[in-house]
């Protein structure tokens, strides 16, 4: 449902949530956060409880980075945070290690939340009709977002190959030695690609600096209108929650 | 030294020239120079002139030319320009700043001319398989309706009935513009061209003018090259050797047609009939065999269900389907590198030749990868002129020709005795004549050396040429198999699995029927 909405505004809405999240050094904000974005994943977007809870955990992990950090190393990890404990909205009374351990997640599931709900290609193309974004630039990017499918074909093949040289089958998740093996003719691959890419979007008439139409213009609308003012108006309840009580 | 030329040709309005030329002899450095990408993108030097609507080249930069010339290139994968199908077919008009509600209606008129259903235009191209690719690339090129069209072997990769659909619209009459296509394999599209230009291989014209005089005229020289001449042409001339005398004919119908009407007739059919004889197998010795098997690629969803089959020693099994029928995901299966998701897989791992070859090199030069692969000692270079590779020895692998790849990666696999199961993934995509015949010859070395092999291809005629048996893949699964003399003609099955019947077949109907 919140794939419909114009990406700009949307992308504008989440960074300036981000920010506050960021800035507002408050575990009941952070927590706050992070059951909106769960909320509208599962209401709205009609993903599953198993899916959203696994969504976490990469920023879980890496929250915990924090949270670990601040129980065992408290002495040398003090002054940082105690500099972050001084933030302009910082609540004292909360451990610091565990704020930023949410806030690793509720800045993590605002992006998951964007990420999931967004069209890159609709993205790359706001951008380009109102961010100025160059259009060689813009499909450079599309063109990279396309190769992403293609490496992980190219890896597979590789990984196939070296199994049979080795006379056995592939793992299925490729170890860290495997994996690094991989970047180069990873990258060997991606440059030619890129190269033959160049020479088709010229071929097709893709020029600096000339005017361009395009065929799906992202429209704002009421439905973005209604959107960003109802973030704005949650973001404000969820400041003041956070400061008065 | 030239990549090519000196040459002097001409496409005239509503013109239909084919460029034929062995690997390596200039075709697609010539088209990429048309437009002026070469030297204005990719730096060359350029002597003489190239003009197009009379205009000379270097006087507009190539993406200006997008306006007169719509190209389609060999592989389209790597060469979609958009994020999802109606972008990419409005990518073109868009750059000419066409207003967006005409650029809706060209996209329309497109994808109905292409046959691709409406709901595909929000599907992301990274979803679409290669042949899918390939047609969108096509409506792309329809969309934006350019007087001359540049096609750089365009059906290459694409099942036999996508190709002919592809073809005719790439061919069909253009009073004010005209359409140069490259292709190394022609035979469905030969009615359609009204020119052929022969480059040889140092890239300059060997021959040129309508189909017929240019096969009838230099069939042999062009054979001798490496070069592709129509099956119907070969026969005629190795008829000729025989001492049969015929008229030249094109197409195998025109050949049945010479053939009724000439009094040897006899003495022709047995030629043909020892032409076409099926290699005489020994008693089947199953090396390995598929169970009710569910393949699927690793991390993929099934793909196929229920397969059973089985390769025998010294057998060539072919794994004929249209594109995305799941040959790649089932030779991964029967070479043993990925689990079936259901049933049994019984047999030694086996070794694919992937359809991209250089997934298999590792090392810095031709000679360490044979080498790697465990050539005994001072047998390497013994295995590569094997290969024709010998005087690419010292040559880093990413630097060799297409063709030279692809047998590069066969010398890796057959350096040693410890696969015997070999899985070839479309063995002849993108090699001439020449470099088709050799991977032929070496798929029947290898068989007669008691190889059990696979060959994943498109080409039905390459496929009656080398293999014993075939499964045809479609709906799922395995729609039909066994001998490949019976399979392959059998028009109901090769229709159901998007194939084409092998150029052959009329000429093996009139053997049967009429031949003796």
């Amino acid at each position: 449902m919140l794939g419909v909405l114009h990406p700009l505004p949307k992308l504008i809405v989440c960074l300036v949530w981000i920010v506050t999240a960021i800035t507002l050094f408050d575990l009941r904000f952070q927590l706050f956060t992070i059951g909106l974005a769960a909320t509208l994943l599962i209401v709205l977007e009609r993903r599953s409880v198993i899916f959203v809870i696994g969504l976490m955990v990469p920023f879980t992990l890496f929250g915990a980075g924090f949270l670990t950090t601040s129980l065992l190393f408290r002495q040398d990890t003090d002054f940082a945070l105690k500099l972050s404990a001084e933030q302009i909205f910082a609540r004292p009374e909360v451990s610091a290690g565990l704020v930023l351990f949410f806030r690793a997640i509720a800045c993590g599931m605002v992006s998951a939340l964007f990420a999931l709900t967004t069209d890159p290609g609709q993205l790359v193309r706001a951008l380009m009709i109102h961010a100025r974004l160059p259009a060689t630039v813009g499909f450079a990017l599309l063109q990279a977002l396309n190769l992403v499918p293609d490496l992980a074909r190219e890896a597979q093949q590789i990984r196939l190959a070296r199994a049979m040289m080795q006379g056995r089958r592939p793992r299925r998740i490729p170890g860290p030695v495997e994996g690094a093996s991989l970047i180069v003719p990873l990258l060997a691959f991606a440059i030619r690609r890129a190269g033959r890419a160049a020479l088709a979007m010229e071929a097709r008439g893709l020029k600096a600096g000339a005017p361009r139409s395009h065929l799906n213009r992202p429209q704002a609308g009421w439905a973005d209108l209604l959107f960003a003012s109802c973030a704005a108006g949650l973001l404000a309840g969820g400041i003041c929650f956070a400061r008065i009580f | 030294m030239n990549a090519v030329g000196p040459i002097s040709l001409t496409v005239g309005k509503g013109e239909r020239v084919l460029l034929l030329g062995p690997s390596g002899c200039g075709k697609s450095t010539l088209l990429q120079s048309l437009t002026g990408v070469i030297p204005q993108t990719i730096p060359a030097t350029i002597s003489g002139q190239i003009t197009i609507f009379g205009e000379p080249v270097a006087a507009r930069q190539p993406a200006d030319w997008a306006v007169a010339v719509g190209q389609l290139f060999q592989d389209a994968d790597q060469t979609l320009c958009g994020f999802r199908v109606e972008d990419e077919i409005a990518y073109g008009m868009e750059n000419r700043c066409v207003p967006a509600a005409d650029i809706a209606a060209a996209v329309r008129d497109a994808m109905a001319r292409v046959e691709l259903p409406p709901s595909w235009r929000s599907r992301r191209i990274a979803t679409l398989s290669g042949g899918e690719k390939q047609l969108v690339a096509l409506a792309a090129v329809m969309a934006q309706p350019a007087p001359l069209i540049v096609a750089d072997e365009p059906t290459a990769n694409l099942a036999p009935a996508v190709a002919a659909r592809l073809a005719a619209f790439l061919l069909e009459p253009r009073s004010e513009g005209g359409a140069l296509i490259v292709d190394h394999r022609s035979g469905r599209i030969l009615q359609l061209i009204d020119r052929i230009v022969v480059l040889d291989p140092e890239g300059q014209i060997l021959a040129e003018g309508n189909p017929d005089d240019v096969f009838h005229a230099h069939g042999d020289r062009m054979e001798a090259l490496g070069i592709w001449t129509p099956l119907a042409s070969r026969l005629v001339r190795k008829l000729a050797r025989a001492g049969i005398g015929l008229p030249h004919c094109l197409t195998i119908h025109e050949l049945c047609r010479a053939l009724d009407s000439h009094g040897h007739r006899a003495k022709a059919a047995r030629v043909l009939e020892c032409t076409f004889q099926p290699r005489a197998l020994s008693l089947a010795t199953p090396v390995v065999r598929l169970c009710r098997v569910d393949c699927a690629p690793l991390f993929g969803p099934v793909v196929l269900r229920d397969v059973s089959l089985q390769m025998n020693r010294g057998e060539v099994l072919g794994i004929l389907g249209a594109n995305g029928a799941g040959k790649t995901t089932l030779s991964q299966c029967l070479a043993g590198l990925v689990r079936p998701a259901r049933g049994m897989r019984d047999g030694p791992l086996g070794a694919i030749a992937f359809q991209n070859p250089e997934a298999h090199f590792t090392q810095a030069t031709v000679l360490a990868e044979v080498q790697k692969a465990g050539t005994a000692a001072g047998k390497d270079l013994a295995h590569l002129a094997d290969w024709g590779l010998e005087e690419q020895a010292d040559q880093h692998p990413f630097t060799l020709s297409y063709g030279q790849k692809r047998r590069l990666a066969l010398a890796i696999l057959t350096a040693t005795d410890r696969w015997p199961v070999l899985v070839l993934d479309e063995p002849t995509s993108g090699l001439d004549q020449r470099g088709a015949d050799t991977i032929a010859r070496h798929i029947a070395r290898l068989a007669q050396a008691g190889r059990a092999i696979a060959v994943v291809t498109h080409d039905m005629d390459f496929a009656f040429t080398v293999c014993d048996r075939v499964v045809v893949l479609a709906e799922g699964g395995a729609v039909s198999s066994g001998p490949a003399r019976t399979v392959l003609r059998d028009e109901a099955t090769i229709t159901r699995a998007g194939l084409a019947l092998p150029t052959v077949s009329p000429l093996l109907d009139w053997l049967e029927h009429k031949g003796c």
